[in-house]
């Protein structure tokens, strides 16, 4: 939050209220607001004067007041400074997606692209991501079904949960010998070569993103994608890397791409006229298990 | 005598590093002991198969899945680093807190520790697929994980309780440096129950495991399981061996065990209080814990509950307390209890995955489990050798005194 407040001196009260052609209603409004929320010196006014103004004027520098804290925060946890070898080195991109869980069917269309995309062993009885299929009314796990028949009922929604990337990675943390670390442009990344194969970042993992190669990844010979690892994989542990060896060529991810309502929308929060950017600040948006505060980089709005 | 007996020079003894190792003791042995041996050594032939097939197949050979990422050799881990406490603690009580009655167990109970220490390291080496990239453990330690702390503290433990077993054999020193290992050991024992509770407790993924009361339930749970562990060794060193226990030691080493086991019933009964209570109840606690209560995990949290309070009625029993077959019972009792509350913290973690998805029940596959009484064996052996080769009954106390004088 004190970031939040640091902004203030910018706009501060009698820059803003100062008479002139320049001053409209809703600047004056939000100078009283930002004032407002000083004198509280709360979080919860600050928050609520930052959403109406990018919500007003999107594109201002203001607009990404909302993520702030995410784009400010060094992006990289554990980085042992070189890249991953199968991709390029990280630009100055903050990687997000948004996840439109009105759109999503669940047709599990992303999950077939993932698997195909990455790799993942024909035989290994996981894919990257998970599509829960959840009751209506409720946000509870507990009650959802990963094991749902294909083809989407109308009665229930549907939440595609994969490695959220997460800002704080508990996963990350819990690593004993390092050979998972965050980038600098925020992917989650782990060394096949360096894994010891402990597990403790499948236990660490708020969002069961981790899964381990119990047996040899088996992929058809014409189907193997030449960028990505195999063999590497076997006996280590692996997840969603927002499809590294695409998106840091311009590429999207391979989820994105398949998803056939545009559920899924991939991009840069540093650039605050991406999608992912205009997404967030814009529509009503949340993420699962925000409570943890290990601070995920997918966001999901209805 | 007893200090005769020990350097005394006998055929078959050889004077290595200090200590006087009796090979001729294994000569001079039965049928019966060789028939044990055999039988420890088919079930190490049996591990050793067990971890080849690992390492040819992966994974695929054993029960575990994404959903329990971690099984037996868990269960195992923080089963045996807990039966190591007891060792500490009665060392500790003798040459720190000067109870003397504990001092004809004190070389018996640190080879116990060292040795059941040994095995769950050993249960961490031979889980991993590529056990020569725990290398990496000591080149790029990672200081915010748990994992670090506990396989750290658990080869510092062992090798002070082999160290331990040095001194207190060649008596190098005197009672002063044995007094000072205490002051060692004791804080890296605590450390070593801390930061294994650490793995479980340090997950905000999993919610029964994400209580800071693991900690000191950890700690009663090993020493109590410690405790009637070595009460159980002792009774069967009496049967085996020459060596002899007063009653008295029993006696004492019984009112100790039942004063930890009912402070470790008090704390567990506190943490299912409090996931219940409809102030403190949230659901998803509630439907993963009713699974231990009344579901599908009960037969595997129940007896920890009864076998507890079972054990703790017996020893409490005034006129029947004293008995040795009471202080057996009750510590087997003790042992298997705390075998089921393992097995039950391991399951509290994957009886549904962090998206709420219920798991089919874990059972160890068949390699899992041959690899795991393999590693058992292998424990097994070194103690039975070692009681047989190594001079492990503790002079009395005055030829001690004069000794270390």
């Amino acid at each position: 939050m004190s970031q939040k407040e640091e902004h203030v001196p910018s706009c501060d009260a009698t820059d803003c209220v100062e008479p002139g052609p320049t001053l409209s209603r809703r600047r004056f409004l939000e100078g009283i607001g930002v004032a407002a929320g000083l004198v509280a010196a709360g979080a919860v006014p600050a928050v609520l004067t930052a959403g109406p103004a990018t919500a007003a004027d999107s594109g201002s520098a203001e607009s990404g007041n909302v993520l702030a804290d995410v784009i400010e925060h060094d992006g990289a946890v554990n980085y042992p400074g070189k890249p991953v070898y199968y991709a390029d080195e990280a630009g100055d991109q903050k990687w997000a997606m948004v996840i439109d869980v009105k759109a999503c069917v669940g047709c599990r269309k992303c999950v077939y692209a993932c698997i195909k995309e990455n790799n993942i062993g024909r035989n290994a009885g996981f894919g990257y991501i998970q599509v829960l299929e959840m009751e209506p009314g409720k946000i509870e796990l507990e009650s959802a079904r990963s094991d749902y028949k294909e083809g989407g009922q109308p009665d229930k929604w549907y939440l595609p949960v994969q490695c959220m990337h997460c800002e704080k990675p508990t996963c990350v943390y819990g690593c004993p010998v390092k050979a998972t670390w965050r980038e600098p442009d925020g992917i989650v990344v782990i060394d096949y070569e360096k894994c010891i194969a402990c597990r403790n970042c499948i236990v660490t993992c708020p969002y069961s993103a981790r899964h381990f190669n119990w047996y040899e990844p088996e992929v058809p010979k014409n189907e193997v994608n030449p960028k990505v690892p195999l063999e590497e994989k076997a006996g280590v542990v692996e997840k969603c890397t927002f499809c590294v060896q695409r998106t840091r060529n311009g590429m999207t991810t391979a989820c994105v791409e398949a998803c056939p309502v545009g559920a899924r929308t991939f991009g840069d929060l540093n650039d605050p006229e991406s999608a992912v950017s205009k997404l967030i600040s814009t529509r009503r948006a949340f993420r699962l298990k925000e409570e943890l505060g290990s601070e995920p980089v997918i966001w999901y709005v209805g | 005598m007893a200090v005769a007996l020990v350097t005394t020079p006998r055929p078959g003894v050889k004077h290595f590093i200090g200590i006087d190792f009796d090979f001729g003791a294994l000569k001079n042995s039965g049928r019966r002991y060789w028939g044990f041996i055999a039988v420890l050594g088919t079930f190490i032939v049996l591990g050793g198969a067990a971890w080849l097939l690992y390492f040819t197949h992966g994974g695929s050979v054993m029960a575990m899945r994404d959903g329990s990422p971690w099984g037996l050799w868990f269960t195992n881990y923080m089963y045996y680093v807990g039966l190591a406490a007891g060792g500490l603690v009665v060392y500790a009580s003798v040459h720190l807190f000067g109870a003397e009655q504990f001092r004809p167990l004190s070389r018996i109970a640190v080879l116990l520790a060292g040795v059941f220490v040994m095995m769950a390291l050993l249960g961490i080496i031979t889980d991993m697929e590529r056990p020569w990239r725990a290398v990496w453990m000591l080149l790029t330690p990672n200081p915010t994980s748990p994992f670090v702390y506990t396989g750290s503290a658990a080869g510092i433990y062992m090798v002070i309780c082999f160290v331990d077993l040095w001194i207190l054999i060649t008596g190098f020193g005197g009672e002063k440096l044995a007094r000072r290992m205490t002051l060692i050991a004791l804080p890296v024992a605590i450390y070593l129950h801390t930061t294994t509770a650490f793995v479980l407790s340090m997950n905000k993924s999993r919610e029964l495991w994400h209580t800071a009361m693991m900690v000191p339930i950890f700690l009663s749970s090993a020493i109590a399981s410690g405790i009637a562990l070595l009460l159980i060794s002792a009774y069967v060193l009496t049967k085996v061996t020459d060596i002899r226990f007063k009653p008295s030691m029993f006696r004492s080493l019984s009112t100790l065990l039942s004063t930890v086991m009912i402070i470790d019933l008090f704390l567990i009964t506190v943490d299912v209080l409090s996931v219940f209570w409809p102030t403190s109840a949230s659901s998803g606690h509630t439907l993963r814990f009713a699974e231990f209560l009344s579901g599908r995990y009960a037969w595997a949290f129940l007896p920890v509950l009864i076998l507890g309070f079972g054990a703790f009625a017996l020893l409490s029993r005034r006129k029947t307390r004293h008995l040795p077959a009471v202080q057996i019972t009750a510590s087997v009792m003790y042992v298997v209890a705390v075998l089921f509350k393992r097995y039950s913290l391991m399951a509290m973690g994957f009886s549904y995955t962090t998206l709420g998805q219920k798991l089919p029940i874990y059972f160890p596959s068949a390699a899992e489990v041959f690899l795991a009484l393999g590693i058992l064996a292998f424990g097994m052996l070194i103690l039975t050798v070692g009681v047989k080769v190594l001079p492990m009954e503790v002079p009395e106390y005055e030829d001690a005194e004069v000794t270390s004088l």
